[in-house]
């Protein structure tokens, strides 16, 4: 390629270009956000951020305290833009930063879909190994959640045994949740334990935690006690709401919005209040009530809105954007759950969320399902291909190869075909283009049926690469003392 | 031997420049036209065939290869001696009266090509007469007939029945595919076979030859 240029000017669309908010309505959101802190202010039950916050010249009234905007604005300015997750081996993996998007399973499902029957039933451990094999095979799961809120072991300690089983079953990135920091001291010694030390964790993270307010404008001892204790440790913390639009934050989205970064900003100040520049991952998610039957829809078109303004709010802030994508309402793996899947991961890859989470819920999040995670990983596919946009040089301009076929030529055998069509072509693994007769000889499997035995295919035949004997060792025995606690 | 697996290997990577390159050492250090065909081109060819089946490969991988051997063949064709018989035998082949369309029966062509048939291809547009002329001249095991158009289909028949009339169909296996054309098409009108893909389309012709 020629390194001098004849052009200069040039302007173009390198991918797609998607926004809900304007600069200037992100800049409302924010206000309003620091308004409601300033006026209203939050409730936080721990003391340590009480005082945490006191000495920082916030308004402490008891529990009850209101923040000035310029602490919020120095906590915008300290907090790293960027965070990158590690896998397993601390080969750098995930980077949030700028546009890019990362998709995984969601968390704490208190029901699973058996892959093997098909049935309905409670957790189990063996659920959240599934979940790490079937994610560490797909080639668009780009980080691990454990998809079960597992009901077969000690019940205090489901956190922890699924993040052992995890750990185990999958070298890609974890996000993981706890009920407190006691599960949340295991996990970690469990991490530092595989990356040889603290220090090594430290400097190649591949995990994240979740902890979450109490939203509106409630932050429990535990969820700020998480964020405080992992702020310390400089390992990455999602700290972000789950509002229900018209239930625990306004009907209206721009109101969840400013109600959901008030809360989220609030971590955001705890987190660098206990650590200036420790990583944090937020966002200002939230989905509507149904007013017919109570029930959060993930599936609503109110839910996608909520979470691309959310996403474009936090570009704005700068600060590593959690998200989500691929959960349907409906119960069964169906069109409807296509449909819904398909809506939210194309709009949360066009608006470049980071960490895109709920990957396989199904049943309002309400039951993890496989099936759910193998088919929303060929429609995330589908949409990299699509966010990519399209090349615009000479060589994909193709006037030479179609001046050399000229009129009523053809272009299968051409090299340029040959060349560029697995970059240009996306090529799915599910969806059916064979013609009618081929598909009715292969037995008229609808897409439901593959699904199904792509799971199947991938629990009998993938083998993630192991822990070493003793690092595995090391973690069963943390799990051993977390059962002695507990008893 | 591992000469001729270097040969085979860029048959299947479709690498034109590679094929020519290591023809020609062959050819240098003393490998016989005939072994190349067999133990260098035509066994590169044969590793493509079942990873296309197998959903292992795409078609313009497919044809990259077909071109590859074509530019081989093209070397040490000129040097095989009359009784290396390496055609495998005779395909007389043409897109039906009426239609204008090639691509999918000129993958066809080199698919067979690559397969060590030698293919007399007919063009587009060819009304049955013309068939039946090419039958009695180059005496073929396989007819094959092309349509990519519903409208057009019915010109697949009024070959047949031409080929009857003149009194050749019995001597050769007619074979039909294209776009709209199903297996159930072919048992109607009295075919004797039917492919969905160029590759299958040379197994059908392998098959019929026995």
């Amino acid at each position: 390629m020629s390194t001098q240029s004849i052009e200069s000017n040039s302007e173009g669309n390198q991918t797609v270009q998607f926004k809900v908010l304007s600069d200037g309505q992100c800049e409302k959101i924010l206000n309003a956000a620091l308004e409601i802190l300033e006026r209203t202010g939050v409730n936080v039950h721990s003391e340590e951020a009480i005082s945490l916050l006191k000495a920082a010249n916030c308004d402490v009234d008891g529990i009850r305290v209101r923040v000035p905007s310029c602490l919020i604005q120095k906590a915008i300015n300290t907090a790293p833009s960027r965070v990158v997750l590690c896998d397993r081996n601390g080969n750098r993996k995930l980077f949030l930063e700028g546009n890019n998007s990362y998709f995984g399973p969601g968390p704490t499902c208190p029901n699973f879909i058996d892959p093997k029957t098909g049935e309905r039933r409670g957790a189990i451990k063996q659920d959240a190994v599934d979940t790490a094999i079937v994610s560490n095979a797909l080639p668009n799961i780009d980080f691990v959640m454990s998809l079960c809120m597992i009901s077969d072991h000690t019940p205090e300690l489901a956190d922890v045994h699924e993040f052992h089983a995890m750990l185990k079953n999958t070298t890609k990135p974890l996000v993981g949740w706890t009920f407190d920091v006691t599960g949340l001291q295991d996990i970690v010694d469990m991490c530092s334990a595989v990356a040889g030390s603290l220090e090594e964790l430290q400097r190649n993270p591949f995990v994240a935690m979740y902890s979450e307010p109490t939203t509106p404008l409630s932050h429990s001892k535990d969820a700020i006690d998480k964020l405080l204790f992992l702020s310390e440790k400089n390992l990455p913390v999602v700290y972000t709401p789950g509002m229900i639009l018209g239930g625990t934050a306004p009907v209206t989205i721009a109101g969840a919005l400013a109600v959901g970064v008030a809360d989220n900003l609030i971590g955001l100040l705890l987190s660098q209040l206990k650590r200036e520049g420790a990583p944090f991952i937020g966002a200002a998610p939230g989905g509507p009530l149904d007013m017919k039957t109570m029930q959060h829809s993930y599936g609503a078109p109110e839910w996608m809105l909520q979470h691309a303004a959310s996403t474009d709010v936090y570009h704005y802030l700068n600060i590593p954007i959690w998200s989500a994508a691929g959960a349907t309402d409906s119960k069964v793996v169906d069109q409807q759950s296509a449909l819904e899947s398909a809506l939210q991961i194309a709009i949360s890859a066009f608006g470049g969320a980071h960490l895109i989470h709920d990957v396989g819920f199904t049943d309002l999040g309400m039951t993890g399902s496989l099936a759910q995670l193998v088919m929303c990983d060929e429609i995330i596919g589908m949409v990299r291909r699509f966010i990519n946009g399209v090349d615009i040089d000479e060589a994909h301009l193709a006037v030479d190869v179609i001046d050399q076929q000229g009129p009523g030529g053809q272009f299968m055998c051409a090299e340029h075909t040959f060349k560029h069509f697995k970059n240009e072509l996306w090529s799915p693994t599910l969806l059916d283009r064979q013609s009618y007769g081929d598909w009715k000889n292969q037995g008229e499997k609808t897409m439901g049926a593959r699904v199904t035995e792509k799971v199947q295919k991938i629990l009998d035949e993938h083998k993630p690469e192991p822990l070493a004997e003793d690092v595995a060792k090391k973690l069963d025995e943390i799990v051993e003392r977390a059962q002695q606690r507990v008893r | 031997m591992a000469d001729f697996n270097k040969l085979a290997d860029a048959i299947f990577k479709g690498d034109v420049a590679e094929v020519v390159a290591t023809t020609k050492v062959l050819l240098n250090d003393g490998a016989t036209p005939l072994e190349i065909v067999n133990d260098g081109l035509l066994a590169g060819m044969n590793i493509v065939g079942p990873k296309f089946k197998a959903g292992e490969m795409f078609v313009p991988e497919v044809m990259m290869s077909a071109r590859a051997l074509g530019e081989g063949m093209r070397i040490v064709k000129p040097m095989l001696s009359a009784s290396d018989a390496v055609s495998v035998g005779t395909v007389v082949i043409g897109t039906v009266a009426g239609d204008l369309h090639d691509i999918g029966k000129n993958l066809v062509v080199m698919i067979l090509k690559s397969g060590g048939f030698n293919v007399i291809d007919l063009g587009i547009d060819v009304p049955p007469e013309k068939f039946v002329e090419a039958v009695k001249e180059h005496n073929p095991q396989v007819v094959g007939m092309s349509a990519l158009l519903t409208t057009t289909m019915a010109a697949m028949k009024q070959t047949l029945d031409a080929m009857t009339e003149a009194g050749v169909r019995e001597q050769v296996k007619v074979i039909i595919g294209g776009a709209p054309v199903t297996q159930k098409y072919a048992d109607e009108i009295g075919a004797n076979g039917y492919a969905s893909d160029a590759i299958l389309a040379k197994e059908l012709c392998a098959e019929l030859i026995g």
